[in-house]
């Protein structure tokens, strides 16, 4: 229990410190984001123990649909806000994944170096 | 209905905790539901989720803006849940050392098409500026989406939507187009459904294998990260 608020403490504190460099150097991204960064270099780095940090991440990170669920909620509150642009959204949406997907999977085919071991690659084709 | 009731509900709605008990039963009873269907890979149970909460909302008439003022405190916790994902990032730095190369090449064109796509398309369509904004993070698990479309000025529920529809449509692509292009490369097929389809697409990944799994989570973050860092800028020099 103590090491799980020893890792929400590490996590919150990473997250001060995001948003501080956030508000520090203006920058355009989410304190979330720069705080993800942050703590994956003191990871890197040793600094914090990562089995404390990981008691406190692996249920958030288990929860996390759920975190994001009242944010879905809006969607059906909003229909009268984006009147005559459902088309445009609906198509959007269905082509642009379906072409994304199209092409992660021709450049990974033609990046990927062949084999099943990830470990031992070898140079890419490319 | 009766004025007593009304009284009660605007006492309950005082407090944030009928906010979070209404999201947390929702949530669970998502689950137990889609566990019954099969977990069908066309309705995450956030989808089921939150088409409770709305129906519930609708049906006692509470306004949307009084739950989202209780749900926001369990919102707050998606600050160090976002920070939490560099823990699973940290455990996958030895793919990206040893595959840093094919990693290098694929990722920034896939992860910027992924949004141009579809930008292009809403553009050309004829999308209003705060429709652009709010589709422009489509591809990006939802914690980081959030802070990208802050900065860009979008639509928070619309993104949501448009981040549902993403990972189901990234879901059935991936195993629509893979067998007829000949990929059964569980480290290509997991990319794909990283990058392409966030979280929705991860957990389907990690239904397929582990190695799946773990190339979706690595494609998920760093998708995630270059959208973040690269996005906000590109709108402001484009002036939008």
């Amino acid at each position: 229990m103590i090491a799980l608020l020893r890792g929400f403490l590490w996590l919150t504190g990473v997250w001060l410190a995001g948003e501080t460099l956030v508000v520090l150097l203006d920058l355009p991204v989410s304190a979330g984001v720069v705080g993800m960064l942050l703590m994956t270099a003191l990871l890197m780095l040793r600094i914090g123990r990562l089995d404390d940090i990981a008691a406190a991440g692996q249920p958030l990170i288990g929860l996390l649909a759920m975190l994001i669920m009242p944010g879905v909620v809006g969607v059906f509150f909003l229909a009268d806000d984006f009147a005559g642009q459902w088309l445009a959204v609906a198509v959007a949406l269905m082509g642009g994944t379906l072409a994304s997907v199209l092409t992660t999977l021709l450049l990974m085919r033609r990046c990927m170096p062949s084999g099943p071991e990830p470990e031992t690659p070898k140079e890419p084709r490319s | 209905m009766s004025d007593a009731l009304i009284e009660l509900r605007e006492a309950l709605l005082i407090t944030p905790l009928s906010s979070i008990a209404m999201t947390l039963a929702a949530y669970l009873a998502a689950l137990w539901a889609v566990e019954r269907l099969g977990r069908p890979s066309w309705c995450p149970p956030v989808l089921l989720a939150a088409l409770l909460v709305a129906a519930t909302l609708w049906g006692l008439s509470i306004d949307f803006a009084d739950y989202r003022r209780g749900a926001d405190w369990l919102m707050l916790l998606l600050g160090p849940a976002t920070v939490a994902l560099g823990v699973p990032l940290y455990q996958q730095l030895h793919h990206i050392r040893a595959l840093w190369r094919p990693l290098a090449l694929s990722l920034p064109p896939a992860a910027a098409l992924a949004s141009c796509y579809s930008l292009a398309l809403a553009w050309v369509m004829g999308a209003s500026p705060e429709v652009l904004a709010s589709l422009a993070p489509k591809s990006v698990t939802a914690p980081i989406a959030l802070g990208i479309v802050e900065a860009l000025g979008g639509s928070v529920p619309l993104l949501m939507g448009g981040l549902l529809v993403t990972g189901v449509m990234a879901t059935l692509a991936v195993s629509l187009l893979a067998p007829p292009l000949g990929i059964r490369d569980h480290r290509i097929l997991g990319f794909a459904l990283g990058v392409n389809g966030h979280a929705i697409g991860t957990v389907r990944a990690f239904e397929m294998s582990p190695t799946a799994g773990a190339f979706a989570s690595l494609g998920m973050s760093l998708t995630g990260i270059l959208t973040a860092l690269c996005l906000p800028l590109a709108w402001r020099l484009l002036g939008l």
